[in-house]
C-alpha cells in the first residue's frame, strides 16, 4: 500500500471518528477493510497532524483508551473528501451488481444505489445486468441454504449429453461473468463442486438436512480450473464467427489474414466445443483435436435430417 | 513512509484552512516543511506532493497572485473538497456494507467509508443469505473520469469483422452484460449513439476537449444499443427432443401443446413444440444450432431456413 492510499484513508478516518467518539478499533478495521496494525499506525500519525509550526496547539488530539478511540481538535477535516470518479464508479457498479442479484430481498439496497449514484455524480446509464436464464432457481436455492437442506439437481454439465442427477449440500450462490452459480458439496463427487444455474434442468429442495457445511472463509470464485487431463483445442474462426473468440476464454488468440482468427485453449468438455462449432454456422475450422471436426459434421447431418 | 503521510495530511489541512491562496513561501512558513537548503529540490518535493494530493482527488487549485503571473498561490476550496452529506438510513448503510462484503471488493471500501462517514451506523440485517457476487474485472479506470465529468474520449476500436478505426465518443453509460463491459455513447463521426465493447478497444481511452461538453439524452436506453444490429424480435416455435425440454423451459419457452414428428428420429416419436416469445432472432438461431440434433425450428419459415443453411454450411 502506498503513502497516498494511507493519506486517502486518514482523510476519511478523521471525519468518521469525529462522528463516533469512542469507536472501537475493531469497528474501524471493519469499516475501512484493513488490519489493526495499519489503523494503529494511522492513529499514531494523526497525532502528529494538524497545523504544525504553531507550538503544538493546533495539532489533532488522538486518545486511545482500551481500544476505544477519541479524536479531537480536528475540525479542519470534519467532512470527508469527495469520491474520485474511479471510486464512485467502482462503488456504484459493485453495489448495482449485488442489487441486481438480490435487490428483491434487500429493498434498502435499491434505494441506497440511487442515493449513491446522485451523491457521486455517476450517470444513470452505469449498470450491471445479469442473465435472467437460470434465475428461476435462485429463490429455492437460497431457501435451501438458509434452512440447511439438501438439494437434488438434474444437471447437464458442459461435457454431458443429457442431464445427470446430483445430490448437493448447497453453500453459496455466486454471480460471476453475468451468470448465476451454486457451490456446495457434491455427494456423488465427494468434493466441492460448482453448478451453473442455467444448466440445471430440475431442482428439488429435500427434507434431509445437509451433512457437509461450508468451510470457514470465503469460497473461491466459480472459475474453470484447468487440469492436466484437458484436451488441447485449436480453432480457426472465419470473419462471421470471430465473436466466438469473446465467448471462449482462450489462452491464445491470433489474428490471421482475411479477418480470420486462430484460438487455442484447453478444455475437459469437448461436447461444449462441438456446440461452439455448430454455432459458428460453418465458419469454424477445427484444427485440433483430430476427429472433432468430423463429429460435428455428423451431428449437423443428423440435425439436417430432422428437417427432411 | 509515515513522514510523507503526515506531510500530505498537513499540507491538505493547511491549504483547506488558508484564507487566501498561499505562495510556496507561505506554505513553507505555515507547515515548516520543504526547508531544504537546496530551494530547487524543496520545490520539486512540493510539486510531487501537490500532484499526489490531486491524484487522491484533493482539489488543489493554482491561482496567479498578480497580473504578471510571477507569484503563484495554492488553495483548496472547501466547497470542492467536501462531500455533501448523503441522506442514508441505517438500513441502507447496512445494505451497502453487505453488498461490498458479498463481492469481497476491497477497492470500493474507501468510497463507501466516505459516504457513510456522517451517516447513521448500520442497522442489524439478520437472516440474510447473501449471494457472492464476482464482478468481471472492468477496464473502467480510463472511462471513469470522462464519464463523470462529461468529457469526450478518443480510442481505437476493432469491430467484430476485424477492421480497426479511431473513434471519438461522448461517454453516456457503461454497462456489463453477459459478463462483458460496454461503453455506450455518441460517436462523433457517425453522429449516432453506439455501443463499444471495452475489450475491443486497441488503444488507451483518453479524454479530449473540455469537461461538461455534453448532456446525455434523457430517454437514453443503453440496452437497446448493446443488443447490436437491431432485428425485430420474433416469436419462434421450436420442437425439442423430450430429454432436452428443460433447455426451452429455462429460456422461458412455453409449451404450445402441439407436437412435431421430426424425420429420422429412432425410435420414431413426437417432440413437444415450445414457443419462445419475442427473442432476438440471431440469439435464438445460435441457441438452436448449439442444441444440434435435439432441436428443430418449426416456425417461422425464415428462421427455419437460416438454421438449415447454417447446418448445411457446417455439414460441408
Amino acid at each position: 500500500m502506498s503513502a497516498t492510499d494511507d493519506v486517502a484513508r486518514m482523510l476519511t478516518l478523521v471525519p468518521w471518528l469525529l462522528e463516533r467518539p469512542g469507536a472501537s478499533i475493531e469497528e474501524i478495521v471493519t469499516t475501512f477493510g484493513t488490519d489493526e496494525r495499519t489503523i494503529r499506525a494511522d492513529l499514531e500519525s494523526l497525532d502528529f497532524c494538524g497545523l504544525p509550526g504553531l507550538g503544538g496547539g493546533d495539532l489533532f488530539e488522538v486518545d486511545i483508551v482500551e481500544d476505544r478511540v477519541v479524536v479531537r481538535m480536528a475540525d479542519e477535516l470534519r467532512r470527508p473528501l469527495r469520491l474520485t470518479p474511479r471510486e464512485a464508479l467502482r462503488l456504484v457498479l459493485t453495489v448495482d451488481a449485488v442489487a441486481e442479484a438480490m435487490g428483491e430481498e434487500l429493498p434498502a439496497l435499491r434505494s441506497a444505489v440511487d442515493k449513491v449514484r446522485s451523491a457521486a455524480g455517476v450517470p444513470d446509464g452505469v449498470r450491471v445486468q445479469l442473465e435472467a436464464e437460470g434465475g428461476r432457481w435462485v429463490a429455492p436455492i437460497r431457501e435451501a441454504i438458509a434452512a440447511g437442506r439438501r438439494l437434488r439437481l438434474s444437471y447437464q454439465g458442459r461435457s454431458d449429453d443429457s442431464p445427470q442427477d446430483r445430490l448437493l449440500d448447497p453453500w453459496a450462490l455466486h454471480v460471476a461473468e453475468g451468470n448465476w452459480y451454486v457451490q456446495g458439496y457434491d455427494h456423488g463427487a465427494e468434493d466441492r463442486r460448482t453448478f451453473r444455474l442455467d444448466r440445471i434442468a430440475e431442482l428439488t429442495v429435500l427434507t434431509e438436512p445437509v451433512t457437509h457445511t461450508a468451510p470457514a472463509g470465503p469460497l473461491p470464485p466459480p472459475r474453470y480450473a484447468p487440469s492436466p487431463d484437458d484436451t488441447a483445442v485449436e480453432l480457426v474462426l472465419g470473419p462471421g464467427a470471430r465473436w466466438l473468440a469473446d465467448v471462449i476464454d482462450a489462452d491464445e488468440v491470433e489474428d490471421l489474414a482475411g479477418g480470420r482468427r486462430r484460438v487455442r485453449f484447453s478444455t475437459d468438455a469437448l461436447r461444449w466445443v462441438e456446440r461452439l462449432v455448430l454455432m459458428g454456422a460453418g465458419e469454424v475450422e477445427v484444427v485440433a483435436p483430430g476427429g472433432l471436426g468430423e463429429d460435428v459434421r455428423a451431428e449437423a447431418r443428423t440435425a439436417l435430417a430432422r428437417y427432411a | 513512509m509515515s513522514a510523507k503521510v503526515e506531510r500530505l495530511v498537513n499540507l491538505t489541512v493547511a491549504l483547506l484552512e488558508a484564507r487566501r491562496p498561499m505562495t510556496f513561501d507561505d506554505i513553507r512558513r505555515r507547515t515548516r516543511y520543504y526547508q531544504q537548503d537546496d530551494h530547487e529540490s524543496a520545490r520539486r518535493m512540493f510539486e510531487r506532493d501537490k500532484d499526489d494530493l490531486r491524484r487522491l482527488g484533493v482539489p488543489v487549485e493554482t491561482r496567479s497572485l498578480d497580473a504578471f503571473d510571477v507569484e503563484t498561490g495554492y488553495v483548496v476550496d472547501r466547497a470542492n473538497y467536501e462531500l455533501p452529506d448523503v441522506d442514508l438510513t441505517a438500513e441502507e448503510v447496512a445494505a451497502l456494507a453487505l453488498a461490498l462484503r458479498t463481492t469481497g471488493d476491497e477497492g470500493a471500501r474507501l468510497g463507501l467509508a466516505k459516504l457513510v462517514a456522517r451517516a447513521p451506523d448500520p442497522a442489524d440485517l439478520a437472516g440474510h443469505v447473501p449471494a457472492q457476487v464476482a464482478l468481471t474485472d472492468a477496464p473502467l479506470d480510463d472511462v471513469a473520469q470522462p464519464l463523470v465529468t462529461r468529457q469526450a474520449v478518443r480510442f481505437r476500436y476493432r469491430r467484430a469483422d476485424g477492421s480497426d478505426s479511431e473513434r471519438t465518443v461522448d461517454p453516456y453509460a457503461v454497462l456489463s452484460r453477459r459478463g462483458s463491459w460496454y461503453l455506450v455513447g455518441r460517436d462523433h463521426d457517425r453522429d449516432a449513439v453506439r455501443a463499444f465493447r471495452l475489450d475491443r478497444t486497441t488503444s488507451r481511452i483518453t479524454p479530449v476537449g473540455e469537461p461538461e461538453a455534453f448532456v446525455p439524452p434523457d430517454d437514453l436506453d443503453p440496452d437497446a444499443h448493446v443488443s447490436g444490429p437491431t432485428e425485430d424480435d420474433v416469436d419462434v416455435d421450436v420442437a425439442i427432443a423430450p430429454a432436452a425440454r428443460w433447455e426451452a423451459e429455462l429460456r422461458g419457452g412455453v409449451p404450445t401443446g402441439v407436437e412435431h414428428l421430426p424425420a429420422g428420429v429412432e425410435p420414431a416419436g413426437a417432440w413437444p413444440v415450445y414457443r419462445l416469445r419475442e427473442g432476438n432472432p440471431w440469439r435464438t438461431v445460435s441457441w438452436v444450432l448449439a442444441l444440434g440434433a435435439d432441436a428443430v425450428v418449426v416456425a417461422p419459415d425464415e428462421l427455419r431456413a437460416r438454421v438449415v443453411a447454417a447446418l448445411e454450411a457446417v455439414a460441408g
